[in-house]
């Protein structure tokens, strides 16, 4: 056995926030960002002063300087992005860690801000606006653009029917996720789903986007930002609220893994393996828990197939078991592992995964709207195929 | 269908393979030292550490991996619904091509596919249908 990660509990989440989410903010990202870590700092009892580190990511279109110096913040000593995009969240609060283990930062801020349905819409593809000849220098999209693969939507309903074909993974499966995500916002008066129910009858009548993915199975396009502020585990004992300790953090690659973003990902030797077998080895091993340990998960969701072969591959069922893991009702409440509380990217707001932190920290604070009782530790997934990274924490 | 985007052919890294479908062959790169695909093409070889790779033809043909048909239109020129076909080639397993096809054709998993060529602008673009 490998000595213990000397990173498990050493620093917690001490403060969460996040704005409305709407489909038109009415406002710039600069806002967002703002009233979302406001928020966060005022929840962890500070001041934007205290404020000496910021992580963001990589898609953002508000900087670090931009934030600090719209938040007032003068004595800004470690900065930092990680990305692709989604892949980032648990990632950015990894880099936090890392600044406030090695003394670089004493209290960080990560954000992720967007208005991700009236500004830049992400289900597009990011060469949307592109214009004259597509590819090179890397990004291999020379084999993919052209021939009408543009978005990431299409690129999980191609894995979501290779599923289908090697495991018998059926439409009913993919939806037990999509209504379980619905049914938790609808507990959230702060999602954008919060008053729109989802029965089986109602996703079995959603418009086919790309087959065999349904609207339903998509993520939402949304407006808004969300925050966490994470210090020192000692520093974190003075602060107002229960401290949400990080008892692993870590980002992944896999072998083979392709340049460029998502459409590459087609081009693996086996498409279906994922990054997330490598965080999900690696977060038990840093926590030294195992999926039995997990009470409560918030799993990145940009789509429903996105979420049930991380259910494999987090080893909470066998590999190819996800579809029956989902309509087995371990995901509702009172199952083994409720899943997205808030109800996630698919039904709470497409905050490119940060609201899952948020979510996360809340759990364990007693603070959600669908709370788990007696829930103790939770495990955090973001955005995945290209890279990905989890947290798992606990209740301090 | 001016629309339809055309591809970057003369990439350091990529431009063999569009150089080939212009001549209506098929082309991966290939490792000259191991042998391993290396597709999507690059030049460095990390299994063997070998910088000496090349072009090599293969057969038009592959197997049908996945595919979707989209219904929405989500870049001008391509007109929903249609279909993105992902195909392993028979000649370098593990070595895939996505190819378009119009509409909702009708599609097994496995079937057979062959490469057609499809002229656009002044490139030639690698299109799979079945065989």
């Amino acid at each position: 056995m490998s000595e213990a990660w000397a990173g498990r509990d050493a620093t917690a989440i001490i403060g969460t926030g996040n704005t409305d989410y709407s489909r038109a903010s009415g406002r710039s990202v600069l806002p967002l960002a703002t009233q979302a870590s406001l928020a966060a700092i005022a929840d962890a009892g500070l001041e934007p002063g205290d404020i000496d580190g910021i992580v963001r990511c990589d898609f953002d279109v508000v900087t670090h300087n931009d934030l600090a110096n719209s938040l007032g913040i003068t004595d800004l000593t470690f900065w930092g992005s990680n990305g692709p995009g989604g892949s980032a969240p648990s990632a950015m609060v990894g880099q936090a860690v890392g600044a406030l283990m090695s003394g670089q930062a004493r209290n960080v801020l990560v954000y992720r801000s967007m208005n991700g349905r009236s500004g830049f819409r992400l289900g597009k593809g990011r060469l949307q606006a592109t214009s004259g000849p597509i590819g090179g220098n890397g990004t291999y999209e020379e084999f993919f653009v052209p021939y009408g693969l543009v978005s990431p939507g299409q690129m999980w309903a191609m894995l979501a029917r290779r599923h289908m074909h090697e495991y018998g993974t059926t439409e009913d499966q993919l939806g037990a996720i999509a209504i379980a995500c619905r049914d938790r916002a609808n507990a959230n008066p702060n999602a954008q789903m919060s008053d729109r129910p989802l029965t089986m009858d109602g996703y079995h009548a959603s418009p086919v986007i790309s087959s065999p993915l349904r609207l339903v199975d998509y993520c939402l396009e949304t407006d808004g930002a969300c925050a966490v502020v994470i210090t020192t585990a000692d520093r974190a004992a003075d602060r107002p609220k229960n401290p949400v300790y990080i008892s692993a953090v870590t980002q992944a690659v896999i072998p083979d893994m392709q340049g460029g973003l998502a459409s590459p990902v087609l081009m693996r030797p086996d498409p279906m393996l994922l990054p997330s077998t490598q965080v999900a080895a690696k977060l038990y091993e840093r926590s030294g828990m195992g999926p039995e340990d997990i009470d409560v998960a918030q799993f990145y969701d940009c789509f429903t197939i996105t979420v049930l072969v991380q259910f494999e591959d987090y080893g909470f069922c066998k590999p190819g078991e996800g579809g029956p893991f989902a309509e087995s009702g371990a995901i509702e409440p009172g199952g083994s592992l409720p899943i997205n509380t808030s109800g996630g990217n698919l039904s709470d707001g497409y905050i490119h995964g940060m609201s899952h932190i948020v979510e996360g920290a809340r759990q364990l604070r007693g603070e959600s709207t669908s709370q788990v009782a007696g829930a103790e530790t939770c495990l955090v997934t973001s955005g995945l195929p290209i890279t990905t990274s989890g947290l798992i924490l606990r209740k301090g | 269908m001016s629309d339809l985007p055309i591809p970057v052919t003369d990439d350091a890294d990529t431009g063999g393979f569009w150089e080939a479908s212009a001549e209506g062959v098929v082309r991966v790169r290939r490792c000259d030292a191991c042998a391993a695909v290396l597709h999507l093409p690059k030049v460095y070889c990390h299994r063997c550490g070998s910088w000496d790779s090349s072009w090599q033809d293969v057969q038009p043909t592959g197997t049908l991996y996945t595919w979707t048909t989209t219904y929405r239109e989500l870049r001008p020129g391509f007109t929903p619904p249609y279909t993105v076909v992902l195909v392993d080639l028979d000649d370098a397993p593990g070595a895939r091509l996505v190819g378009y096809l119009p509409g909702e054709p009708d599609l097994r998993m496995g079937m057979a596919m062959r490469a057609e060529f499809e002229p656009r602008g002044d490139t030639t673009l690698v299109q799979w249908v079945p065989a």
